[in-house]
């Protein structure tokens, strides 16, 4: 642009708004929460300064914390590389052998992403339904089980649905970026290797594979934080009367479920606040982990 | 490059499984909703039954309408006025210098991650303060200010958006604003739909923030109902069913529409970078 002078007003003016927003609605109720986090407080008494005594008890005393941490850390270790897997193994194939149909392939599988998670919680409830859930009526049907498998009444089966929840959710996310990154590809590439009389599956982990590396990243890194705010699709799907909280045996009580326990239902605010920090803390050392994890892997790959 | 006929076959078969796996639990949720509840208990319904408008009948008269307009209140407002100040501010930093300019990107950036429950304790409390938790307001404010979003349109802007037209419309006498309303606009559309579709889904979904802060009914909004009413009406299945069914009506005719742009638009923005 024309050189406005550097200390022209204009640039400032149209990023007040932002700024304005982020320190109202975003930053503000971010310090606010972590000094809320060294008190005690339910909301409404008076607030009681008791320094880091809530991430001591946090970090030290509570073994549902670790618990929640490692039910999360555990269907997503298991979900994201299952729906990474499919998602790249969809796109490679949808790019390279469907044309005129892709964009309804596209759609179908994209459409679990876009339904609302809550729904999705309490469809997948009543699937996995023991009694009447289609999923047992057809195990049955076809002869895989003799007798209907209790889903959501065992920790191991019911933390199975979940992972297939999210693989079933989340794979047609990974679809459409990696479709927008294959694009990306130069195609003169593929022409090469088919000259030198490379089969699809050779071009697809010399080629395709490598040169997506940068959006793995992406999806690896937002995947798992996305992935530590898991919430609404377990929560419902054991929303049913007399049905524990998280599941048999807290089996998929993840650490937001944990934190809404705490701050919004027993009302411990400065704890709840404290569970918050905590999940960050743990949140930002993973995804610096898998980063570097990722980008290792490209200095020896190249 | 596709080996295509016999050798493809494979392929084809597996996306189409794969899609129909997919596509599967939508199904039975339609199906499902077009039968009384007893019937549900009677084995697996592949196709429809004859109940649909008694279902309807069921989820409206518990105002299911109302809750609807609320979730489209919300994410209307909330939708426009992020992508609004999204691009307004992606515009700033693509094509005007200014002081501190890296630092307050990296600032946004980092923001970025940040996860959005971390502040929350916090929110409700200054909601309270502020007096606004009987509204919607909180569930519309939060977010509009959106870091990925700056960071999206930043990119977008500075290479969709050439310099000189720019500096030809300034030299005009053209005002910042009408730069951005009349040519920054028009020109990155395919971007502002993209974003729409995915701030529209976001909002539209959202749980969390509505169950911590909406304790009057008249509030509810789409997830927050489909959700409760299966506490109060457990026994209706089939009712519950055809309101999880229509609460994704709005998203999917947008992405529906939008799908073709959205691919588009994340490949332009987002992966270069």
């Amino acid at each position: 642009m024309a050189k406005p002078s550097p200390d022209s007003k204009t640039p400032y003016l149209l990023i007040l708004p932002y700024f304005v927003l982020y320190f109202a609605f975003g930053l503000f109720p971010i310090l606010f929460s972590l000094f809320i986090s060294f008190t005690s407080w339910n909301g409404f008494s008076t607030m009681t300064f008791v320094g880091v005594a809530n991430y001591v008890r946090l970090f030290f005393h509570d073994a549902a914390f670790y618990k929640a941490l490692y039910n999360t850390a555990l269907v997503m270790v298991c979900a994201l590389p299952l729906s990474i897997v499919l998602g790249l193994l969809l796109a490679a194939m949808l790019k390279d052998y469907f044309d005129r149909s892709r964009n309804v392939f596209q759609l179908i599988n994209f459409l679990p992403y876009i339904t609302t998670p809550v729904a999705i919680g309490i469809l997948f409830q009543i699937l996995f339904d023991w009694k009447a859930g289609a999923v047992n009526s057809i195990l049955l049907a076809v002869g895989i089980v003799k007798a209907p498998i209790y889903w959501l009444g065992h920790p191991w089966p019911a933390r199975a649905v979940v992972v297939l929840l999210l693989v079933w959710q989340g794979f047609g996310y990974m679809m459409v970026i990696f479709l927008a990154g294959l694009s990306t590809i130069p195609a003169e590439l593929y022409e090469a290797a088919k000259i030198d009389g490379a089969k699809w599956r050779d071009t697809f982990f010399r080629i395709t594979v490598p040169m997506l590396r940068p959006v793995m990243t992406f999806v690896l890194t937002t995947g798992i934080i996305v992935g530590f705010r898991l919430f609404d699709e377990p929560q419902l799907l054991f929303s049913g009367e007399g049905e524990p909280i998280g599941g048999p045996d807290h089996a998929v009580e993840t650490v937001v479920m944990t934190f809404y326990q705490a701050a919004f239902r027993d009302f411990s605010f400065g704890y709840g606040a404290a569970i918050a920090y905590g999940l960050f803390i743990v949140i930002f050392f993973f995804s610096f982990v898998a980063m570097r994890i990722v980008n290792r892997g490209n200095d020896y790959g190249t | 490059m596709a080996p295509r006929r016999y050798r493809a076959i494979p392929v084809y078969a597996a996306v189409v499984l794969v899609s129909l796996a997919a596509f599967f639990p939508f199904y039975a949720m339609l199906m499902m909703s077009t039968y009384v509840s007893e019937q549900l208990f009677t084995g697996v319904k592949l196709l429809p039954g004859a109940f649909l408008l008694q279902n309807l009948k069921t989820i409206l008269a518990i105002h299911y309408l109302h809750f609807y307009a609320n979730s489209l209140v919300v994410a209307a407002t909330h939708t426009v006025a992020a992508v609004f100040i999204s691009a307004l501010t992606g515009f700033a930093f693509a094509k005007y210098p200014f002081r501190h300019k890296k630092l307050l990107f990296y600032f946004i950036l980092g923001s970025l991650m940040v996860p959005p429950q971390l502040g929350l304790v916090g929110f409700v409390v200054e909601m309270k303060f502020l007096g606004i938790v009987n509204s919607l307001f909180p569930l519309i404010l939060p977010g509009i200010a959106n870091a990925f979003g700056v960071f999206w349109m930043t990119q977008y802007i500075a290479a969709a958006v050439p310099t000189e037209i720019l500096e030809s419309a300034k030299m005009d006498g053209c005002t910042a604003l009408r730069l951005f309303l009349q040519i920054v606009l028009p020109i990155i559309r395919p971007a502002l739909v993209t974003i729409f579709l995915l701030f529209f889904l976001w909002s539209w979904n959202n749980y969390l923030t509505p169950l911590v802060i909406i304790s009057r009914e008249a509030l509810y909004t789409v997830p927050l109902a489909i959700s409760m009413i299966g506490s109060e009406y457990r026994t209706d299945y089939a009712a519950r069913i055809l309101a999880l069914a229509v609460s994704t009506i709005p998203v999917l005719i947008l992405f529906a529409a939008g799908s073709k742009q959205l691919i588009r638009g994340l490949t332009a923005g987002s992966i270069k970078g």
